[in-house]
């Protein structure tokens, strides 16, 4: 995007010279890719609601305009189911890495998938703990054929295995090595009514020297065009077959969406709160 | 006679015998006749099934003082087995651990079933003694046994010639039970009957009028409802405007999540049990964030697990009422005992400073009365605000008068920014102000965002570390505790004149004990007041220090181990405390504040450990 062009996603932002990621990672793709699906969505910031998870990539909260809300590692997804619950009118967007979600919010990401409240969830999946210097991530290990599991080190965990297990209604995987293709995931995870996981992989430049760009490009495979989303049988195969032939599918890998009622906001203005009637609350004291 | 007037205790094993089955019958037939029932001394196990189960209820004509000592007048023991610590005696588990303290004169009641039990030392005081085979008459000759409550409900009754013509006991059976036919009234009615010709026949073979005690209706008394404090302090919440809950279960707090979910829906809410307590607090600070007003409940180990957030709460500016319904720790503790131990927690639990407000109700009306205050704070000065109950005061129950709730709570008055609030300026969610209180604007009002951020923040959200932005931001902060402490402090309840005797300083639940201490003191000669504390933090020492630097000894009574509001009180107002402590999961007996008060006036003693040495007996070991 050219200098000067701002876009209304670019104001009551920190200015993009401010922006404290590492020249070259994932996270910017996903940024712009998330600025296009808002403006293709043609919504505005004041409707919008982004809750960022702790690391290097919640900080993308602060990098587009937007309500905001941050609060601890991996409470994201319960902030945001929260947030929708009471006002249904929303878009709520976390924004998270593998670390908030995977490890410290695990418990939050599996009972998301549950509920199913209509949040979208980006993972910007890196294998690693940028903000503190390169730890291992749930996610990390992911293709190394030489990492031997241990107690310390354990074996990776995906995503979209534990998301289709739990219930999710809306599972895809992006790469921010092509944003196009992110923006069009997004479009289509935003627009779902339920919960929808993204798992963007976005290379750390800085600390995972084992799933680089090239890496990635090497690695992803699109989803094939006849594969039956809305079948939680063929996203199982998808998975295995991919797995099988040590490749990564990105795209849209299950939806299905669940049957729901007309959620409304809660009341909170004056005039909604007035007028209780008691008598309900005390017929059953008595 | 004794005429409205008394203590009566009903014991059994929990669950199987229906304990609480025959004091819910009881509170609610006695508060629609006009009584006053207090049940607030809970005396049930955290498992759920099989161990010794006691509630105490006293009933009294006008409202009671207090739930008074551990003497009691009427005695019923519901089980009718052997207990396995004392497997040679059977029947016998109630009248073992409770009938020492019958007064004489006193009556009790037992199930007979599999026996009689030697009383001839309770009945060499007088006490009356009723043996009735209750589960034998429901096995035997109504093939129904769970009628055996019945039975010795409609024994109760008739020995307090009470509801002679049953018409009271008949209304709350076909309330009941009427939407499953006519027969099973007419069951429990014949089971009532027969638990009172029971009664009839021992009077008449010992020769007997009377007990000594009746019940007597009062005519023409108000509405009046049979309420607990969770229940009390929900409706409240209600009616002020909070429209989201969450909470995850936990003993003593979940019949708070089970009253939402039953009732919040009604008025446009929702009530949501979390994966777990962090999913709770976190998804009602999603829900605050957007505008609803938001509460959550649990006790201490739920508030341990939710400390992280009160930071996020803190430093974000979102408001959210937290009920702690205390219960004895630490760690799993007791589950079903009665403490204060977790003052230290709510005042200073969590890491960094923050603004924060704890009020704490010592009544079940206050719980009532004082959640408005909590839903308002919350909402103006945009921190959380603790609201400290206790397993006593959530789960216990009394009569209260209808119109309390009817005349109560109007919905807070609210101060969310409007659109034609930020237009014009860049909006800043954390502008600095003299009182400290920024603009609140919620997502969704158009013209403007609100970046809401648990980093240390400009005023417009955004993250910092320079020096002056976060040393003003903290002020800002803070600057709101001054700002409360001026304008909605709330100085403590005095009762008495402060300076002419000792200083009963309490907070929470106490408060009944304390005012009949101070009454029988009174009678001594000795001149206490009672200061009573509801709002403690941030605590108000321009209000408090000066009645107590009135003169006489400050001797501050508490449920916990150290004296957590004593230090505070110490801390604040630079005034010696003496400590009155009590930790062993019983409520707080006026008597023994009696004594307390002598030792520390007499004795000088500095702390007073109370309910340890005590002849206690041993409860069987429980674990939740
Ligand atoms: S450390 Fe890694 S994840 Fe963090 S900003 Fe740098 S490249 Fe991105």
């Amino acid at each position: 995007m050219p200098e000067g062009a701002k876009t209304i996603w670019d104001q009551n932002a920190t200015p993009r010279h401010r922006i404290q990621w590492c020249p070259g990672c994932g996270d910017y793709a996903v940024l712009n890719a998330l600025k296009a699906a808002l403006t293709a969505l043609e919504l505005t910031p004041f409707e919008v609601l982004l809750v960022g998870g702790i690391g290097c990539s919640g900080q993308i909260r602060n990098y587009l305009n937007g309500n905001s809300f941050y609060g601890t590692h991996g409470g994201a997804l319960a902030y945001a189911l929260g947030a929708k619950m009471a006002n249904p009118e929303l878009t709520v967007i976390a924004l998270a890495d593998d670390g908030d979600t995977l490890a410290i919010g695990v418990e939050n990401f599996v009972h998301t998938c549950r509920r199913d409240p209509d949040v979208t969830l980006v993972i910007m999946d890196n294998g690693v703990y940028g903000l503190t210097k390169g730890q291992d991530s749930p996610s990390a290990g992911l293709g190394q054929p030489d990492w031997v599991p241990s107690e310390e080190h354990p074996p990776f965990l995906d995503p979209v295995k534990l998301a289709l297990a739990s219930g999710a209604t809306f599972i895809a995987q992006s790469f921010s090595g092509d944003p196009k293709h992110a923006t069009e995931v997004l479009v289509e995870a935003v627009r779902h009514r339920g919960f929808a996981v993204v798992n963007d992989f976005s290379p750390c430049v800085t600390y995972n020297k084992f799933n680089t760009y090239d890496w990635f490009r090497a690695h992803v495979e699109p989803v094939p065009a006849d594969h039956d989303v809305e079948s939680a049988d063929a996203a199982w195969q998808l998975i295995r077959d991919f797995e099988r032939r040590a490749k990564l599918p990105v795209g849209i890998v299950y939806r299905h969406p669940r049957p729901k009622g007309d959620a409304r906001r809660l009341p909170m203005w004056p005039a909604e709160l007035e007028r209780v009637d008691v008598e309900p609350m005390l017929a059953g004291l008595r | 006679m004794i005429v409205n007037q008394m203590k009566l205790l009903v014991g059994g094993v929990q669950l199987r015998d229906g304990v609480s089955t025959i004091t819910d019958i009881v509170g609610r037939i006695l508060t629609r006749c006009g009584l006053h029932v207090m049940g607030v001394e809970r005396g049930f196990a955290s498992t759920i099934y099989g161990a010794h189960q006691y509630d105490p209820l006293m009933i009294t004509a006008a409202p009671a003082l207090s739930w008074g000592d551990e003497a009691i007048d009427i005695l019923v023991g519901l089980e009718y087995d052997a207990n396995p610590d004392a497997p040679e005696q059977p029947n016998r588990d109630t009248i073992l651990r409770h009938a020492r303290h019958l007064v004489d004169g006193g009556v009790l009641l037992y199930d007979s079933s599999s026996g009689p039990v030697p009383t001839d030392d309770l009945e060499s005081r007088g006490v009356r003694v009723f043996p009735i085979p209750a589960r034998q008459i429901a096995q035997r000759d109504l093939k129904k046994e769970v009628v055996k409550n019945v039975v010795m409900t409609g024994a109760l009754f008739r020995l307090l010639e009470f509801d002679q013509d049953e018409q009271q006991l008949r209304r709350l059976l076909e309330q009941r039970f009427g939407r499953k036919g006519p027969a099973l009234v007419d069951l429990n009615l014949e089971a009532a009957r027969r638990g009172r010709a029971v009664v009839e026949q021992v009077l008449r073979e010992r020769g007997w009028t009377s007990v000594g005690y009746r019940l007597e209706a009062v005519p023409g008394a108000p509405a009046r409802v049979y309420i607990g404090g969770n229940e009390a302090l929900s409706i409240a919440a209600i009616q002020a405007g909070v429209r989201f809950y969450a909470g995850y279960p936990i003993t003593p707090a979940s019949s708070i999540l089970e009253f939402m979910e039953a009732h919040l829906p009604r008025y446009g809410g929702r009530a949501l049990q979390g994966a777990n307590e962090r999913e709770s607090i976190r998804a009602a600070l999603g829900a605050s964030a957007t505008g609803v007003l938001s509460m959550v409940g649990t006790s201490g180990p739920g508030l341990s697990l939710k400390v992280e957030e009160l930071g996020v709460a803190g430093i974000t500016e979102t408001p959210l009422v937290i009920v702690d319904a205390m219960r004895a720790g630490p760690s799993t503790g007791m589950p079903t005992k009665a403490e204060q131990g977790d003052l230290f927690l709510v005042t200073t639990g969590g890491h960094g400073e923050i603004p924060r407000i704890v009020l704490a109700p010592s009544t079940i009306e206050e719980c009532y009365t004082l959640m408005l205050d909590a839903v308002r704070l919350a909402d103006v000065y945009q921190c959380p605000v603790f609201f400290l109950t206790d397993l006593n005061l959530s789960e216990g129950r009394m009569t209260l008068p209808e119109a309390t709730f009817r005349a109560g709570p109007r919905a807070v008055q609210r101060f969310l920014a409007t659109e034609a609030d930020v237009r014009g300026d860049r909006y800043a969610r954390y502008r600095m102000t003299q009182d400290g209180i920024s603009p609140r604007l919620v997502p969704g009002t158009r013209g403007a965002v609100a970046k809401v951020n648990s980093t240390e923040h400009d005023e417009f959200g955004f993250v910092t570390t320079d020096p002056p932005k976060r040393v003003a931001m903290m002020d800002k902060r803070m600057r709101k505790m001054g700002t409360y402490l001026q304008r909605d402090a709330r100085p403590p309840q005095v009762h008495g004149i402060p300076g002419r005797g000792p200083i009963l300083v309490g907070w929470g639940a106490t408060k009944p004990a304390l005012l009949e201490a101070q009454r029988r003191l009174g009678a001594e000669g000795v001149q206490a007041t009672v200061v009573h504390f509801t709002h403690l933090w941030p605590f108000p020492t321009h209000l408090a220090k000066p009645l107590l630097e009135a003169g006489g000894p400050v001797v501050v009574v508490e449920h916990n181990y150290l004296g957590q509001f004593a230090d505070v009180i110490q801390a604040h107002c630079l005034v010696p405390t003496r400590r009155v402590l009590k930790y062993n999961g019983r409520p707080l007996y006026p008597s023994e504040v009696v004594r307390a008060v002598h030792e520390v006036t007499h004795n000088g003693a500095v702390t007073v450990r109370l309910g340890g040495t005590e002849p206690v007996m041993v409860e069987v070991g429980v674990d939740a």
